[in-house]
């Protein structure tokens, strides 16, 4: 028996399109250890490896043993580095095997899952009943790749390309398998998120997924080597690569995605639309506040790549600023290495931060200012001194130059950070159970229906709780901070006719006063590690403004009546962002 | 001749699901006749096998065997089949053809030549030829309806292939609209109509649809070429409706083969079942998407007197009339109109929300000046109730008919042939 507790797997840094003086670009992760079965099937992917168009199923990975108790990279190059031809037969036999795809798709799926759960400090569950998502690497002929949670799995197509001729196989492209894990991760984080509501909730799925694709890509030391240089060679002076200081200004950093890893980020999918040219448009829209408001936004894939362009634009500010706080080399060079490990540990630290931010998000009616306020108050606690590098600040002003401003109500007008629980004096928590409140939803919910006064909760609603999670973060400082993360929903169902007296607001102009209409109302419950009120981030029910405009929104779209599609919700999306 | 019309009689045809409007403009001393679309996907149920031929004789009767204009709003077979001609001279586009209209008129995403021209900016020509891949698209999806459907359900199948065949291309009755008449008109939002002097007395603003020019004035630049994407599905879908039945696509690793489809082991069959359903809807998916640009480039006319506004806008979607309603004039325009002929057969879609609650002559009954709307479609053809997708959405149908004179095609009394709605002007 092995006493390793990881394994390294070998996967694409980006995609078969991207080279290093022409050869593929490869990394090694470290993924939790596991018996695998052969798919590779583990405790959290079960990769079935059908082709719907060809009607064929293929032949699984078959994980290698263990040698002597050390586990094996099966695809790890061990050949000569020198010898060209020998390296390229092996790129070909792996991007001829399925079953190098089969692997390459775990082992992203699984590293992104593993992003989840460090952030958050807990196992993160799937957004459907069952413990094992379903991958399916070469689902059918088609440029397309989604998330189907009625399906619990992740189906990446294929396609031939007419630019290249060649064909292109979406599960080999690190983003877009990093992109619909996020998905999959993100609905069973918050499966509210996916109900009809506010414009800025319907862009945020996928604003996020870009999100984290692109700062999982770019947390590997190879792919932000490749933005900087585009594979070529740098200045060496006495063995140190360098880098000139006018490479890595802001703007130079955000030209050189656009043109280094932008341009070869999968030509063939960026052009013939799979991608959608998610990093590029993130990169090229220029700040402006008045975006959010303008037509062209309002479509709900539109509208995320602002907010993908907001952390872009932090992730870029964060990473100049601690180039900035390197020495130089002579008068204008850096060292390119420190350069990119400062850059890969920017994305990461971000990443991390963008994740965390999901526990302090209401469970529904998500806008990206309360989004924002989110994000400022989990790094917060984690990190009170954010002097050094100035992240939240960074985000603030980048949010803030796409017009995302935290909350005017219950935030911080300094800080922009939720403000803390006030009223921790009327609470009785005598009558429940510390150990169960870590854990147990019924032992919550008596507590939150006991305390529903002082929480100001409108009893009329059906309330229940959708969730109580433990949260366990490690500060600079080496401490750990803990918590409990509760969600708490509630549903009101009422007619047209009763909007006004029920809610106070007016139902929609042409609204028939026989309509339904189901209103809601949620909140988060942040307890610290004593167990007492932290923070209660709510969306009351009888928040009159909020009601009225998610009513006029989805009574405006069409949408108020619209059934949800658990299976193409997000293929319809992504169809649309490839026609835009 | 009389500068102004006195009275407009709107012969609302019983196509079923489909729109064919002739549009009478009665001057103190002659008539001039306007046809609006002529296409069915799906007569009544009651209907005779010969009723386009009936309803296109009754057109050249009505009109006295001239017409003044034929106005084809985009093409849609549910738009233009009734255009299309037989060998033998003898069908519904041959009589239509022989009442040798002075002007046809079309979006501009119709001009044949457009593709051709090579001073046309990109992007119109990558549209235009995006159109044609459209119609490839919809003619495999078809193929594959008729070769094999496996992994469809009836009703999905249903669904495909009424949208699919929509957008088949319709050769016949596309070149007889490019080929009819005295006079070719291609029109965009602000351009002429070409009915200026055909019809005194009556301003025809043309509302729809937007070039790519004045669409991108609201959406930034495009940043791809349309055709582009619509290529891309093309090429996938040939390979799969291409393939031999019994073979399927070439597999994507032959030599890494574990099971063939009928033979999967227990572990994969749970997936493979699913997958295959979403594969048949990942089609409706991209045929729903195709049959909404095609939609989006449908004509909108807004016809003014002195008196009286009269709306036809096709099928357009929100996307065709955004351009339109971006703009405050255009806006305070519409909100008197007095007949709405709604749009793409009653679906909630088609009639812009925003548009629809400003219109100030809804009201009741008893009210004198209320609006009229004209409705042609038939139920149970499009979409369902029990998905709020079912075409004519019963929510608008109840708002129209609470608010407005409706007049509508499904309830005409078997038949019928057409309704006569009289509009004093």
């Amino acid at each position: 028996m092995t006493r390793f507790n990881t394994r390294k797997m070998t996967i694409l840094v980006q995609d078969p399109s991207v080279r290093i003086a022409g050869r593929l670009v490869f990394a090694q992760i470290d993924l939790p250890y596991e018996d695998l079965a052969p798919g590779p099937v583990g405790y959290r992917v079960r990769v079935v490896d059908f082709d719907a168009s060809a009607n064929a199923l293929y032949a699984p990975f078959h994980p290698m043993p263990d040698r002597d108790g050390v586990p094996q990279d099966k695809y790890a190059y061990t050949g000569p580095d020198t010898d060209a031809k020998a390296c390229k037969a092996w790129e070909n036999q792996l991007l001829a095997d399925p079953a190098f795809h089969a692997q390459n798709v775990y082992a992203i799926v699984m590293r992104t899952l593993g992003l989840f759960e460090f952030a958050l400090g807990r196992r993160v569950a799937w957004g459907f009943e069952g413990h094992q998502l379903y991958v399916a690497p070469h689902a059918f002929l088609e440029a397309n790749a989604f998330y189907s949670e009625e399906d619990k799995a992740l189906m990446f197509g294929y396609f031939d390309s007419a630019k290249t001729n060649k064909r292109v196989f979406t599960c080999l492209s690190h983003d877009i398998v990093a992109h619909e894990t996020t998905h999959a991760l993100l609905d069973g984080v918050r499966d509210g998120f996916t109900t009809p509501s506010t414009p800025d909730q319907a862009a945020f799925h996928e604003g996020f997924a870009d999100v984290v694709a692109l700062l999982s890509v770019f947390s590997l030391p190879k792919a932000v080597e490749l933005a900087l240089t585009g594979g070529k060679p740098s200045k060496l002076e006495n063995r140190i690569r360098l880098i000139p200081a006018a490479q890595v200004s802001t703007k130079a950093i955000l030209n050189s995605m656009l043109l280094g890893l932008g341009k070869e980020f999968g030509a063939s999918l960026d052009d013939e639309g799979v991608r959608a040219d998610c990093l590029r448009r993130s990169a090229q829209i220029e700040p402006d506040p008045g975006l959010l408001q303008s037509a062209r936004y309002e479509e709900p894939h539109e509208r995320g790549e602002l907010f993908a362009a907001a952390v872009l634009r932090s992730f870029v500010a964060l990473w100049s600023s601690r180039i900035e706080a390197q020495g130089k080399f002579g008068r204008s060079d850096y060292n390119l290495d420190l350069v990119i490990d400062a850059g890969a540990s920017a994305a990461a630290n971000l990443l991390t931060m963008a994740i965390r931010a999901l526990d302090y998000c209401p469970p529904i009616d998500l806008t990206f200012n309360a989004y924002l306020s989110a994000l400022l108050t989990a790094d917060s606690e984690v990190a009170p001194d954010d002097t050094k590098y100035g992240y939240r600040q960074r985000l603030k002003d980048s949010f803030a130059s796409f017009g995302i401003l935290p909350p005017e109500k219950g935030t911080d007008p300094d800080s922009g950070c939720w403000l803390p629980f006030a009223n921790d004096a009327a609470i009785v928590y005598q009558r429940n159970h510390a150990a169960s409140m870590l854990y147990d939803k019924e032992e919550v919910f008596r507590f939150v229906w006991e305390n529903r006064r002082a929480l100001g909760l409108d009893d009329r609603g059906y309330l229940r709780i959708c969730s109580v999670r433990p949260s366990t973060r490690t500060g600079p400082d080496g401490f750990s901070l803990r918590e409990t993360v509760c969600e708490y929903l509630q549903v009101f169902d009422i007619f047209g006719a009763e909007a006004k007296a029920t809610l106070g607001m007016e139902r929609p102009q042409g609204m028939p006063s026989t309509q339904r209409i189901t209103a809601y109302g949620g909140g988060i419950i942040i307890f610290d590690q004593f167990g007492r009120i932290k923070y209660h981030i709510e969306h009351r029910l009888d928040d009159t403004a909020r009601q009225a405009a998610r009513l006029e929104y989805l009574w405006r779209t069409g949408q108020l009546n619209a059934q949800q599609d658990g299976r193409n919700q997000f293929s319809n999306l992504h169809r649309s962002r490839a026609m835009a | 001749m009389a500068k102004a019309p006195i009275q407009l009689t709107i012969f609302a045809y019983q196509v079923g699901f489909g729109d064919c409007f002739l549009l009478r403009f009665t001057y103190p001393k002659e008539v001039r006749h306007i046809l609006i679309d002529f296409g069915t996907t799906g007569l009544s149920v009651d209907a005779e096998n010969d009723q386009m031929l009936k309803i296109a004789k009754d057109i050249a009767e009505r009109c006295g065997q001239q017409l003044d204009a034929v106005v084809a709003t985009h093409r849609h077979a549910d738009h233009i089949s009734g255009f299309a001609t037989r060998a033998d001279g003898a069908g519904s586009g041959d009589i239509i053809r022989q009442l040798k209209p002075k002007v046809v008129i079309q979006p501009w995403t119709e001009q044949l030549d457009l593709a051709r021209d090579a001073t046309a900016p990109t992007g119109h020509a990558g549209f235009t030829a995006a159109l044609s891949t459209m119609h490839a698209v919809a003619e495999n999806v078809v193929s594959f309806l008729n070769n094999r459907a496996q992994g469809l359900d009836d009703k999905l199948a249903d669904q495909l292939r009424f949208i699919g065949e929509d957008n088949l291309s319709n050769k016949s009755a596309v070149k007889n609209l490019a080929t009819m008449g005295d006079e070719q008109r291609y029109i965009f939002h602000g351009s002429p109509s070409g009915l200026e002097d055909l019809l005194p007395g009556v301003t025809t603003h043309v509302l729809g649809p937007p070039t790519l020019e004045q669409t991108d004035t609201i959406r930034k630049q495009r940043s791809r070429d349309p055709n582009e994407f619509w290529q891309l599905q093309l090429r996938g879908l040939q390979a799969d409706a291409a393939a031999d039945v019994k073979s399927k696509l070439a597999p994507a690793f032959p030599d890494h083969i574990q099971a063939k489809g009928g033979k999967l082991p227990l572990n994969a069959r749970w997936l493979a079942n699913r997958i295959r359903k979403a594969r048949g809807e990942q089609f409706l998916g991209l045929v729903r998407a195709l049959d909404k640009q095609m939609n989006n480039t449908s004509v909108i006319l807004l016809f003014e007197t002195a008196r009286k506004k009269i709306l036809f806008p096709g099928d357009a979607q929100i996307e065709n009339w955004r351009y339109a309603l971006d703009q405050e004039a255009i806006r305070t325009m519409l909100e008197d109109v007095d007949v709405y002929k709604v749009g793409h057969h009653g679906s909630l879609n088609a009639t812009p929300r925003s548009m629809w609650d400003k219109f100030s002559k809804k009201g009741k009954p008893k009210d004198k000046n209320r609006m009229t709307s004209v409705l042609s479609t038939r139920t149970g053809k499009h979409g369902s109730e029990k998905s709020n997708t079912e075409v004519p959405r019963t929510t608008l149908l109840k708002e129209l008919a609470a608010q407005t004179h409706l007049h509508s095609t499904h309830t005409l009394p078997s038949g019928s042939l057409c309704e006569e709605i009289v509009i004093p002007l």
